[in-house]
């Protein structure tokens, strides 16, 4: 059972990223928002597994997040297989400290393409009513998001990091 | 001749009694031009230990709770009787369930709440979520044990209101933010801050007079139009239980 837990410790993983979207903790946002979680989980794993392995995961995440979310307007899957698969073409760095820095700046842009991507969708799907109050909170929204998820990612990252390659290891 | 004169000692002003007496006429002479002020506001000194305290306070309030608990029934009966005497929209009161806010996203992209009753409660999707203010917004979606709400805030939410200052119906739409805007198809209506919103009696989504919000500030004219922006009174991010109404519209 121990051996079961070890081996499948990053797709365990993988299961809270839902269950942390759902759970929104309000005090680790800044104006009502949240990190972008699923990056989080993204970024190791396709590091660890290249793009392909990145861009299908990033798709499955899209789907479950989308399906928890009531917003018809936009989708996160196109996003997340584009953070997938870039994600997945970056090397592990030597040097441990450049590499937790690397993790933030990196999470940090993949939530300015997801957030902007967002912002389009929602751009298009209002344009009827040209609105430019939506376009405001849309990028209030997207650049702290893009805050939090670069912030928290060196510390994330490279905890899930180690335990995905912890997993492998045990695995081989 | 000397005999019959006075001394001077026995002069009334040298008697001190005497003054006294005259400083007691003056003061009694001030008292009555005041109208009592001087003693009012003495009695205001001595009486401030024994005023009623906060536990009066709390008695006065809940009696007047009371009160107006018993009024709005009476008014509500009596709308509710009206209503149907002129076959207008009502609003079911008999079955409201009350739900605990398990999820809320309201500050990001998406802006919903997740609530713990489900279909198994008799949830249906398109029942009304309201919470201690007014309107919070619409259930979208329901599973067997929960429940998803799109806030008015969302900019998925159209919501047909009601200003009742001016008596007109319009259109209130979430922009994402904290403030949805109101947008009124009269470029002529007199709309000002403080303005109060609700649910319209036109509105095939809502039961009618719902309390929704204040306005809180005027856009400029736009062509055939106006639009505001309203400070709800239901906050989401802090209302932790709702009620859905099973909305019979």
């Amino acid at each position: 059972m121990n051996k079961f837990f070890t081996k499948k410790l990053s797709l365990i993983s993988f299961i809270f990223i839902p269950i942390i979207f759902l759970w929104h903790p309000n005090w680790l946002g800044i104006l009502g928002v949240q990190p972008y979680w699923p990056l989080f989980w993204l970024l190791p794993w396709s590091i660890l597994n290249g793009s392909i392995n990145g861009l299908i995961f990033g798709l499955f995440l899209g789907l479950i997040l989308d399906s928890l979310t009531l917003d018809d307007s936009f989708t996160q899957i196109p996003g997340l297989i584009f953070c997938g698969f870039l994600f997945g073409r970056i090397k592990l760095h030597s040097d441990i400290l450049v590499g937790h820095f690397r993790y933030g700046l990196i999470c940090s842009f993949g939530s300015f393409l997801c957030g902007t991507l967002n912002c389009i969708q929602i751009l298009f799907s209002n344009f009827s009513e040209g609105n430019a109050l939506i376009l405001i909170s849309s990028i209030k929204s997207t650049l702290a998001q893009v805050f939090l998820t670069g912030f928290f990612a060196p510390f994330i990252c490279s905890q899930l990091l180690r335990i995905f390659k912890f997993s492998r290891r045990k695995l081989q | 001749m000397l005999d019959i004169r006075r001394i001077s000692n026995s002069r009334w002003w040298h008697k001190k009694k005497n003054w006294l007496l005259f400083a007691i006429f003056l003061f009694l002479v001030f008292v009555r031009i005041s109208k009592g002020a001087f003693y009012k506001d003495f009695y205001y000194f001595i009486s401030k230990p024994f005023w009623p305290g906060q536990f009066q306070k709390e008695i006065v309030l809940e009696s007047i709770s009371k009160e107006y608990l018993i009024k709005l029934n009476l008014l509500k009966k009596d709308n509710l009787r009206l209503r149907r005497i002129l076959s207008l929209q009502e609003s079911s009161n008999d079955y409201n369930i009350s739900a605990a806010v398990i999820s809320r996203k309201i500050g990001s992209w998406w802006r919903q709440i997740i609530l713990n009753k489900g279909s198994r409660d008799g949830v249906e999707i398109g029942n009304i979520v309201i919470g201690p203010g007014g309107l919070l917004g619409i259930v979208k979606n329901t599973s067997f044990f929960t429940s998803s709400v799109t806030l008015i805030t969302s900019p998925e939410s159209k919501l047909g209101v009601w200003v009742d200052r001016i008596q007109i119906n319009g259109l209130l739409v979430g922009l994402g933010d904290d403030y949805p805007s109101l947008i009124l198809y009269s470029k002529d209506a007199d709309i000002k801050v403080g303005d109060f919103v609700s649910s319209s009696p036109a509105s095939t989504l809502l039961p009618p007079n719902i309390p929704i919000g204040i306005v809180q500030s005027i856009d400029e004219t736009f062509k055939s139009k106006k639009t505001a922006k309203i400070s709800l009174l239901a906050k989401p991010h802090v209302i932790d239980w709702v009620q859905i109404l099973k909305a019979n519209i």
